[in-house]
């Protein structure tokens, strides 16, 4: 078999491999690197130091006092978010979540309580926001990275006692948001999660004191990519266990689903408390790396319940295997 | 002229994260962007490497062949930083973790496959031996094809949720071995008559 094609034809061929290949690398980097560049371009991680200073007010009546211990940069702690509503980069939180409308915001309480009801979040903060407790606790991510963050909020124990639970109540359910048309993520054809993100503890989990009902971060309450305006915050727990963007908790007797627990059950348990000495299938859980913002990270041991064993070990009877 | 260009090309993701990692503009997290981008360009590189004997056949340049070596060392080099950067800020140099993790983490098996491959090509990349392997060598270096199939189950096994930039990948590599097989055929079935 003889093909006989003309020099010009190789030519023209030449051609179009070249801008091919100058297409495919435009798209790869626009793809990939677009949310980078504007993101470098914008950022001057310098300045973000000066708001890291919280308001006097805040810290007078926080148990913890923030000069003890090196906090998280709140660049860091806002621009590096898991929050798969908006996207599963960690930067997309941050620069995909403009559409998102914070107010008004409501949130349904009902299920095995004698108070059932719809209320504003601005009512269940129970005081206004800047008079909030401020907690600073480790935040622990199932992909073995940790923060330490300031959180404002209160008891969620105080949010559910209200409602008065009834005897049968055994589980809390938290259902998160549903508004694809808000956040590209709900959107997306490729996320195998299902939406709305739904989470649950056990009501003895829920009642905790250190279960905390949280409105904002550094003093900060209009940050979408931390779960505002109201999620709970649970450090003895891998981070997916504190539901954002919450709109119902309903009380059950039988255990309610947990979205990441319904999506890979091997790999997320049901409890996900942060055990070191059982790893996560496809990475141990054994260290973290700490983020504390500027480029600097340490690697550090983990420790079991994340640092919160002593407080809440009790509520784990038996072979920790059935609480991972 | 066009050596230059391709080791120019080559080289610049790494000048550029090299820069990004001393301004501190890697993002929050700047170990993990070094992990995750050295392994992107790895599978790039590759990716480069299976196409071009297409492009070069199809555009009658035959040059193009020749660029092979050049842009797999450089795919050899940017998984050698993927492993480095792994072992570094991952495992922190601790090296019994390494056996554990290689005995339990099927995702890490198929990414240093990958790697103990291109080692295996880059360090016969050189003349001596292919004029010491011969026929051998021919059959070493198709083990490009497994290198790329392991790289995109190493990718597709680390994905927590969204298949988007993994599924590409796998697909891309299943065309161009299919695009090989083919091209494989034609050719025997040309000499045949």
């Amino acid at each position: 078999m003889v093909r006989v094609t003309d020099q010009s034809v190789y030519k023209r061929r030449k051609f179009i491999a070249g801008a091919l290949g100058l297409a495919a690398l435009g798209s790869f980097s626009t793809l990939r690197y677009r949310g980078r560049m504007s993101a470098s371009a914008a950022q001057a991680p310098s300045d973000e130091l000066a708001i890291e200073d919280p308001a006097p007010s805040a810290a007078d009546h926080s148990p913890t006092n923030l000069a003890e211990r090196r906090i998280t940069t709140k660049y860091a702690a806002t621009h590096y978010n898991n929050a798969y509503e908006f996207g599963w980069n960690k930067s997309d939180p941050a620069q995909r979540s403009g559409d998102f409308q914070m107010r008004p915001w409501t949130v349904t309480i009902d299920g095995l309580c004698h108070r059932p009801g719809t209320f504003d979040v601005d009512d269940l903060m129970g005081t206004p926001f800047n008079q909030l407790e401020e907690r600073i606790y480790d935040f622990r991510c199932v992909e073995a990275w940790s923060m330490v963050i300031p959180y404002n909020g209160r008891p969620l124990r105080d949010i559910l006692a209200a409602v008065e639970p009834m005897g049968s109540a055994r589980y809390v359910a938290f259902t998160s948001v549903l508004r694809p048309e808000e956040m590209p993520g709900q959107a997306s054809l490729f996320s195998s999660l299902e939406w709305p993100y739904v989470e649950a503890l056990t009501l003895q989990e829920a009642m905790h004191p250190l279960a905390f009902a949280t409105f904002g971060v550094y003093g900060d309450h209009q940050l979408p990519q931390n779960g505002m305006p109201f999620r709970i915050t649970l450090p003895w727990k891998y981070g997916f266990k504190s539901a954002k963007f919450i709109t119902r908790i309903t009380f059950t007797e039988e255990q309610p689903p947990a979205t990441w627990n319904l999506t890979n059950p091997r790999e997320y348990g049901w409890y996900s408390n942060v055990y070191p000495d059982i790893d996560h299938p496809r990475w141990s859980q054994a260290t973290e790396r700490r983020i504390w913002g500027e480029g600097d990270i340490t690697r550090m041991p983990s420790r079991p319940f994340n640092g919160y064993a002593d407080a809440v070990a009790h509520l784990y009877l038996g072979d920790k295997k059935q609480y991972r | 002229m066009i050596r230059l260009f391709v080791h120019g090309a080559c080289a610049t993701p790494a000048l550029l994260l090299l820069a990004g990692w001393f301004n501190n503009r890697l993002g929050v997290d700047p170990e993990k962007t070094l992990i995750w981008e050295s392994g992107i360009w790895t599978f790039n590189l590759l990716l480069v490497v299976l196409l071009l004997p297409i492009v070069a056949n199809w555009t009658q340049w035959p040059t193009l062949h020749r660029y092979r070596r050049a842009v797999g060392l450089w795919a050899f080099s940017y998984a050698t930083c993927h492993f480095l950067f792994f072992i570094t800020f991952l495992l922190g140099w601790d090296l019994n973790r390494l056996g554990e993790e290689l005995q339990e983490r099927p995702y890490i098996v198929f990414g240093f496959s990958a790697w103990l491959i291109l080692v295996a090509m880059a360090a016969t990349s050189n003349r001596a031996a292919i004029r010491w392997l011969r026929k051998k060598w021919r059959v070493l270096h198709l083990w490009v094809y497994a290198a790329a199939g392991l790289a995109a189950i190493h990718y597709l096994l680390m994905v927590r949720s969204h298949y988007g930039w993994a599924g590409t990948y796998t697909g891309i590599v299943i065309l161009l071995i299919t695009a090989r097989f083919i091209r494989v055929r034609k050719k025997k079935a040309t000499r045949d008559c």
